[in-house]
Formats: structure tokens, C-alpha cells, sequence
């Protein structure tokens, strides 16, 4: 699917008449990932191309961004012997999940503050806002380690593979605790340091079959569904002790 | 092979969540305890976000209690009118706990509160039981007769009013001291995702002076009721009921109880009791450990919707 999909891009890239300029097209292997039953998580591969590429090739970079939220981040002190939690920071406007591929290490292809501007790296990765009263910057850093334990915030630099001369691409490996919603997918094109063109996709994640009648179930009918649990647990509970009796 | 959890949103492998509630079920039929304050830490080790592991293990500890409860009421170990009276209790302090649990999870010390109420109960009621065994078995080795019966000494609850009779544990007591187990129990229920047995039963013994071949079964049907609506509030307020997290748990649980509860009529009580004061002073111990020591990362984080 991935390869027909990749096929028919490249067929439509057609040379066109030169003009001065290079600039960048981009596809996704797969714009929607539905959740079933047996759901472990997914994998996208991202590519493009340049097109009337220079002699000397430019910097790509892949990011990759879940839904945001708001990310409360709490730090624990000792008190009294016991650790509890003493401070608390929210970061506004976090992405559940994070993702970001270059062709090469993102400090070698953009000073620092490009890639701040455009996002681009998890050190470059900023709250839309804080709330509270301790310095941000610890808590911060706390979240994208927490978040890289996980497998939800991830760098992969040197992961975009130049298949040929123009011609990229990139694996994007996407955990099942990866949150559902749309994913915001962005390519990059660098030179010298600076952004030169870019462009943006957007992939879906849902469930489907029974594990989305559930979920609404369980979303929109609490009380009927709270009932069903329990009646199940019932229903198993005298199933298997009629079972054992039977086996006497 | 993984299966995907819609609610909690993660896959787990089947067997893992098969053979969790198949374990903690056999402990349940074995000691007539529900066995919550063992699985739903364990939940939250392999991954499962804690607000489902607590909900979830509610419907659990129904499906494992009521399979209990069958298997007793048919060895006619089950005293329906204490189990009634108890409830009473319980449903009132079900109702408490949520309230208790959403004010808690406002202020941000949910996890600190959960494990210190852990380790406070389960180190004073895990030392006392097994003291208490520890003295029965000594006193079997010694070759002592076996008394049914604890010493019946004239305790304060003898002098409580509202006294009704309870035939099949052969009690004439005032109803206050059940009710309030009841309340107890189903506060901590409702907060610490427990059934509460490991409560219940050593109260009825030490407490009640119930005779102890109707503590599990009448603690068993009293922890029906009370996990069966932690259950269904929990569905109503929290919308965090795994049905598919369940429904291993339970198929799991089912089977374990029923082994447990075999196992049980051939392991003598004073065994039981030292078995269960091991079990409830090895989570206080690792639990205490947890608080005091210094922890991996300082930081913890908790997403809300954007």
C-alpha cells in the first residue's frame, strides 16, 4: 500500500519548466490509523522530494505533533521523611505526542534560533504558556524526559534517508499510548541555516469496530455502561462457579 | 498477542491482564479477600493509568466475590443478615469515598494520600493479624484444643443499643458496629479501589467474634455490593471502566477464586490468617519503601485536555 502510494507520488512528478527557485512535495504512506482490537501502535513513513534541486542538496526536517494539552508537571520534595508533592507547573499547550527527524544532527542545520522559531527539535520544543510560580525551565525539561520514557517524544537526527539525489523519506514509529486525534505532519526545507520552503499534512487517529462503540458507550451512556460492567462481572462470576461445581 | 484497551488507551498483552486477575482471584477465594489492594497497584505497575486501574479493579473484585460468595453460600458459610446490615454501611460510605476522591485528586496529593492510607491500614491490621496467628499456631503446635470461638470477653460493643439477632453466626449485637464497618470500608473502597476484606474479615473476627467459617462468605457477599456501585459511579463520574480491561480481569479472577476457594477448605484457619498478614505486611512494607525513599524522577506529570 505504502510503496503503490509512493509509486504513483513519484509519477507525478513530472519535470517541470525551470524556474529559479527549488521547492518541496510531501506525502504520508497512510492520513488515517484506525484503532482495532489488536491495535500496538503504528508506523507512517513520511517522504517527499525537492523539485529543481540545486547542485548542492538542502537540510530536511520532519516534526511530527499529537494533539496539545495542557501537561501539569508536579515535583516532589522530602517532608518530614516521606516524599510529596511540593511544586506544581502547568505547561500550556504541550503536544501528547512529538516527533522530529533531520538528515542530519538539528544543531548543524539551523542556529538555534530557527529551530526555536519553528519548533523544531525537543530543546526547541516550548510551552504556548506556564502557570505557577517556580521557574519553568526544570519542569520542562522533566515533562520531555517523562514523555521520551514513553515513547511519545521522540528526535531521530540523521533518521531522513535521502533514497536518491531529491528523493526522501522517514519512519515514524507511533506507540499505541500515542493519543487519539489529529496529528499535525511538517516538512522543512533548510539552506544555509534558513527555512526555504516548507509544507504540512495532517493524519488522523481513531478507533474503529467495537473499540469505538465502547469508548462511546462508555463517553455518552456512563450509567448503562457502569450497570453492564458490573452485570458482566455477575454473569462470570456465577458462570465460573458453576463451571468448578460441575467439575466435582 | 496484544489487545488494545479503548478506555485506558494502550495495549497490554492478554495474558499479562489474564493471569493478574487469575492470581489476585485465587487469593481472594483462598483468604476472602477481594484482593484490590494487590491489583490495583499492580495495574498501575504494568502501565494502566491509575483513575482506570482503580475503577476497573472495582469490577474485578465483583465478579471475583460473587464467584466466592457462590462456592460459600453453598457450603452454607454466608450470613445474608450481617451482609445486609453491613452494606447498609457500605453504601453510604461509597458515596463519601468519590466525593473524598475527587477533592483529593483537586489538590494534587491523590497518589501521596493513597499510598500513605495504604501503608497506615495495611502495616496496624497485617501486625495485628499476624501476631494474633502466630500465637494460634503455637499454641496448635503446643497441642492445644482449637477454640471455635475467640475468649468471649465483654467488649464496649456489647453495650451498644439496637441489638438484633444473627442466627447463622449464633450473635445477639447492636447493629452500630457493623454499619460502621460497612461506612469504613466502602469510603476506602471508593478511594483506594479496594474491596475492603482485608478489613472486613479481621473486624468480624476480632471485632464481631463472628465465627470464622462465616467471615469470608459473608464478607464476600458484602463486597459484592460494594464494588458493584464503586463500580457503576466510577463509570458515572469518571468514565474510566475498562470493559475490555475487565473482562480478562474477571475471566481470570473467576477462575483463580474458584481454585483459591479449594484450596482453602484444605488449609487450616490459623494457615489463613498467617498467609494473609504476610501478604497484607509484604505491600505495606514495599509501599512504605516507596514514600521514603528517594524517588527516580522528582517530577510526575498529568495531561488534561487542551
Amino acid at each position: 500500500m505504502s510503496r503503490l502510494a509512493l509509486a504513483a507520488f513519484l509519477l507525478a512528478l513530472a519535470p517541470s519548466p525551470a524556474v529559479c527557485s527549488e521547492n518541496l512535495v510531501s506525502g504520508l504512506s497512510q492520513d488515517t490509523i484506525q484503532i482495532t482490537s489488536s491495535y500496538a501502535g503504528a508506523e507512517i513513513v513520511v517522504f517527499g522530494a525537492i523539485e529543481r534541486p540545486q547542485p548542492r542538496r538542502p537540510d530536511i526536517v520532519v516534526v511530527v505533533r499529537g494533539p496539545s494539552a495542557d501537561m501539569r508537571v508536579r515535583r516532589k520534595a522530602r517532608m518530614a521523611g516521606v516524599w510529596i508533592n511540593r511544586n506544581r507547573v502547568v505547561l500550556r499547550g504541550m503536544p501528547t505526542y512529538y516527533f522530529a527527524a533531520a538528515n542530519a544532527p538539528l544543531e548543524r542545520i539551523a542556529p538555534r534560533t530557527v529551530l526555536e522559531q519553528y519548533g523544531l527539535g525537543l530543546a526547541a520544543l516550548m510551552p504556548r504558556s506556564t502557570m505557577g510560580r517556580h521557574d519553568p525551565e526544570p519542569f520542562r525539561k522533566a515533562l520531555i524526559r517523562h514523555q521520551r520514557r514513553a515513547g511519545l517524544y521522540l528526535q531521530e537526527d540523521g533518521a531522513v534517508r535521502f533514497l536518491s539525489g531529491t528523493l526522501f523519506r522517514v519512519r515514524v514509529p507511533l506507540p499505541a499510548s500515542a493519543p487519539r486525534g489529529r496529528y499535525l505532519v511538517e516538512v522543512y526545507m533548510l539552506r544555509e541555516g534558513r527555512v526555504i520552503d516548507a509544507r504540512s499534512s495532517w493524519l488522523s487517529i481513531d478507533r474503529t469496530g467495537l473499540e469505538r462503540r465502547l469508548y462511546d458507550f462508555a463517553e455518552l451512556d456512563p450509567l448503562p455502561y457502569g450497570l453492564c460492567a458490573v452485570l458482566m462481572a455477575l454473569a462470570l462470576g456465577w458462570l465460573s462457579s458453576l463451571a468448578f461445581r460441575r467439575m466435582e | 498477542m496484544d489487545i488494545y484497551l479503548p478506555i485506558a488507551e494502550m495495549s497490554v498483552h492478554w495474558l499479562v491482564v489474564l493471569g493478574l486477575g487469575g492470581a489476585v482471584g485465587f487469593l481472594s477465594g483462598l483468604l476472602g479477600v477481594g484482593g484490590g489492594f494487590l491489583l490495583t497497584p499492580l495495574l498501575i505497575f504494568v502501565g494502566i493509568p491509575a483513575p482506570v486501574a482503580v475503577a476497573t479493579t472495582a469490577s474485578h473484585l465483583t465478579a471475583a466475590a460473587s464467584s466466592g460468595a457462590l462456592a460459600q453460600w453453598r457450603n452454607r458459610a454466608v450470613d445474608l443478615k450481617m451482609a445486609a446490615v453491613m452494606t447498609l454501611g457500605g453504601v453510604l460510605g461509597v458515596l463519601m469515598g468519590v466525593w473524598l476522591f475527587a477533592a483529593l485528586r483537586r489538590s494534587g496529593q491523590m497518589d501521596f494520600a493513597v499510598s500513605a492510607s495504604y501503608v497506615l491500614l495495611l502495616g496496624a491490621i497485617g501486625t495485628l493479624m499476624l501476631r494474633e496467628s502466630l500465637r494460634a499456631l503455637s499454641l496448635a503446635r503446643a497441642g492445644a484444643p482449637e477454640r471455635a470461638h475467640p475468649p468471649a470477653r465483654h467488649l464496649w460493643i456489647h453495650g451498644l443499643p439496637f441489638k438484633e439477632r444473627f442466627p447463622v453466626s449464633g450473635l445477639y449485637i447492636s447493629v452500630i458496629p457493623p454499619i460502621v464497618i460497612g461506612f469504613a470500608v466502602g469510603t476506602l473502597s471508593a478511594v483506594l479501589g479496594i474491596g475492603g476484606g482485608f478489613i472486613v474479615v479481621p473486624a468480624m473476627i476480632y471485632l464481631l467474634r463472628m465465627p470464622t467459617n462465616v467471615v469470608m462468605g459473608t464478607s464476600l457477599a458484602q463486597i459484592i455490593v460494594v464494588t458493584a456501585l464503586t463500580t457503576v459511579l466510577q463509570a458515572v463520574n469518571n468514565h474510566a471502566v475498562d470493559l475490555v480491561l475487565a473482562f480478562f480481569l474477571v475471566t481470570g479472577g473467576a477462575i483463580g477464586a474458584q481454585l483459591g476457594v479449594h484450596a482453602a477448605s484444605r488449609l487450616r484457619g490459623e494457615h489463613l490468617r498467617l498467609l494473609l498478614a504476610l501478604a497484607v505486611l509484604a505491600v505495606a512494607g514495599k509501599l512504605l519503601a516507596d514514600l521514603v525513599s528517594a524517588p527516580d524522577d522528582l517530577y510526575s506529570v498529568a495531561a488534561s485536555g487542551a
